[in-house]
């Protein structure tokens, strides 16, 4: 019975999403909906949406959406500490028990919501804030990382950028720190320091995380970018996508993948954007490779058509970003 | 009907006598400064959070009364060769250098000899920016003009004009002595 009352208002108010006019409409009438339906299912609606709403992205964006649009204070407040707590983002070992734990119990509490009636929705409301909060952290984490300047007096950085070099050429040696050699893996002249630039360190941990991980794949797109004709410089095609996958983050596009990699991995973490980046950029060679440019002139053209139809797959509530590791075996 | 289309094309006759478009060149070694002095010229809220520019990118500009299509193309060593595609009907070049970096001055005065050779660019106004003055170990812009050759320079209007991209000091001064220079 309750089934049947629910589906025709749900796809009721998911029509009205559509459009800016209908958008102000909705907000408008939203207490009267809400009141509505609370009246007739005896559910808040957070309830409604756990348990109607398929697990993933949709699940967790409409919750999100409900928390931020929320009026009761204990939830108002509830939203502030979930984004003043990822300014400094907290330990993983944290994050169930001070951020996840605590925000399931202000909402149960706030909404009445007795446990014993309500099993699971406890359990499903915490998997939503871990995602929700854990896109939050990442964004910071990732933040944090691209505002650290490449240091070369900095023995890590000096190491990880040797480790480089050692993965993408490993039957080269290095003659010098300084050293044309660089540009054979896509660097611009002689000292890569300064093409970290905007992306700092994050651009060369998503390099070396993509040449470890996948070795095989790194060295046939090396391959690639040494072509006589559709050639490009490796390193500063990596760097750009650095940008470009921190755009996707930052700006929220992102978030239908990322969300989707919680429903399997709870929160996201560091790797999951490595993960991310290898992806865009293997896909991102594929493209290039297929667009059969004229010279390395065209990159912002290409690029540009690359991220639109990423942006475009980002629109599927089922997004989720894979490697095709089919190369790795060649 | 027909007044109304006589009204249409007489606005778009005045827009495009005030309107008038240009071509500018923005060209340099790579790291020294481009794409930031681009987005600082644009507007842009973040301009410093930069990649090194494989290709090139172009944004228009109103200054002056005067759109200026800026063309910034990739200072990497691989794809100066290709700097020369761009210079048909080019109304002004600026040619960036990092004045903090006095190793590369060589390099980059020859890559500067060889735009003054080129026959697309003959009598072409050029204005050199010494930039990264925010840095204290930069060279003044009268040594960057000495350095250069810029002084030599007889066959074209030529100026100096030192700028920080970061902080976006130098390219006002810099975008009106462009639009000087073309209105002559």
């Amino acid at each position: 019975m309750l089934r049947f009352l629910i589906i025709p208002v749900k796809d009721f108010i998911n029509k009205m999403y559509f459009g800016d006019f209908f958008n102000s409409l909705y907000l408008f009438i939203r207490p009267l909906i809400k009141w509505f339906l609370h009246r007739f299912t005896n559910l808040s609606e957070l309830q409604r949406l756990v348990y109607g709403c398929q697990d993933g992205y949709r699940r967790y964006k409409l919750v999100e959406r409900s928390l931020n649009m929320s009026k009761r204070p204990q939830i108002r407040h509830l939203v502030y500490c979930l984004e003043e707590r990822t300014s400094q983002p907290i330990a993983e070992m944290h994050i169930h028990p001070e951020i996840v734990n605590r925000a399931v119990h202000t909402v149960v509490l706030a909404k009445k919501i007795n446990p014993k009636y309500h099993p699971e929705f406890s359990d499903q409301l915490a998997r939503c804030i871990e995602a929700i909060y854990g896109y939050k952290r990442l964004v910071t984490i990732i933040d944090q990382m691209r505002l650290e300047p490449y240091d070369s007096e900095n023995h890590a950085h000096e190491h990880k950028l040797k480790a480089l070099w050692n993965n993408l050429m490993p039957d080269v040696k290095l003659e010098a720190r300084i050293t044309k050699q660089w540009q054979e893996i896509g660097f611009q002249g002689d000292d890569p320091s300064t093409d970290f630039r905007g992306m700092g360190i994050l651009g060369l941990e998503n390099l070396l995380y993509f040449s470890r991980e996948y070795p095989g794949t790194a060295r046939h797109l090396l391959s690639h970018s040494q072509h006589p004709t559709y050639g490009y410089t490796l390193a500063v095609v990596g760097i750009n996508i650095t940008h470009m996958a921190w755009r996707l983050l930052k700006s929220g596009i992102a978030k239908s993948h990322f969300y989707n990699l919680s429903k399997i991995h709870g929160y996201p973490t560091v790797e999951h954007f490595h993960q991310f980046y290898c992806y865009l950029l293997y896909e991102f060679d594929h493209f290039w490779m297929n667009a059969k440019p004229n010279n390395l002139m065209e990159f912002n053209n290409v690029q540009v058509k690359f991220e639109k139809a990423i942006v475009k797959v980002s629109e599927r509530e089922s997004c989720h970003f894979k490697m095709n590791l089919s190369v790795e075996s060649i | 009907m027909d007044m109304e289309m006589g009204l249409l094309s007489l606005l778009r006759k005045l827009r495009s006598s005030s309107d008038k478009e240009l071509r500018i060149v923005l060209v340099g070694l790579d790291n020294s400064g481009k794409t930031t002095i681009l987005r600082q010229l644009a507007n842009e809220e973040t301009p410093h959070i930069t990649t090194p520019t494989a290709g090139f990118n172009i944004k228009s500009i109103s200054s002056n009364n005067l759109n200026l299509n800026v063309w910034d193309l990739g200072g990497n060593a691989k794809i100066r060769p290709y700097w020369r595609n761009y210079f048909e009907n080019t109304d002004v070049l600026i040619f960036v250098v990092d004045s903090s970096d006095r190793k590369r001055m060589s390099e980059s005065t020859g890559e500067f000899n060889e735009l003054l050779k080129d026959e697309k660019l003959k009598s072409v106004p050029i204005i050199v920016l010494a930039n990264k003055q925010d840095l204290s170990s930069s060279m003044k812009a009268a040594e960057v003009a000495e350095l250069i050759g810029l002084v030599k320079l007889k066959d074209r209007d030529w100026q100096i004009q030192a700028c920080s991209a970061l902080e976006g000091t130098g390219l006002q001064e810099a975008m009106d002595w462009i639009c000087k220079c073309v209105k002559k």
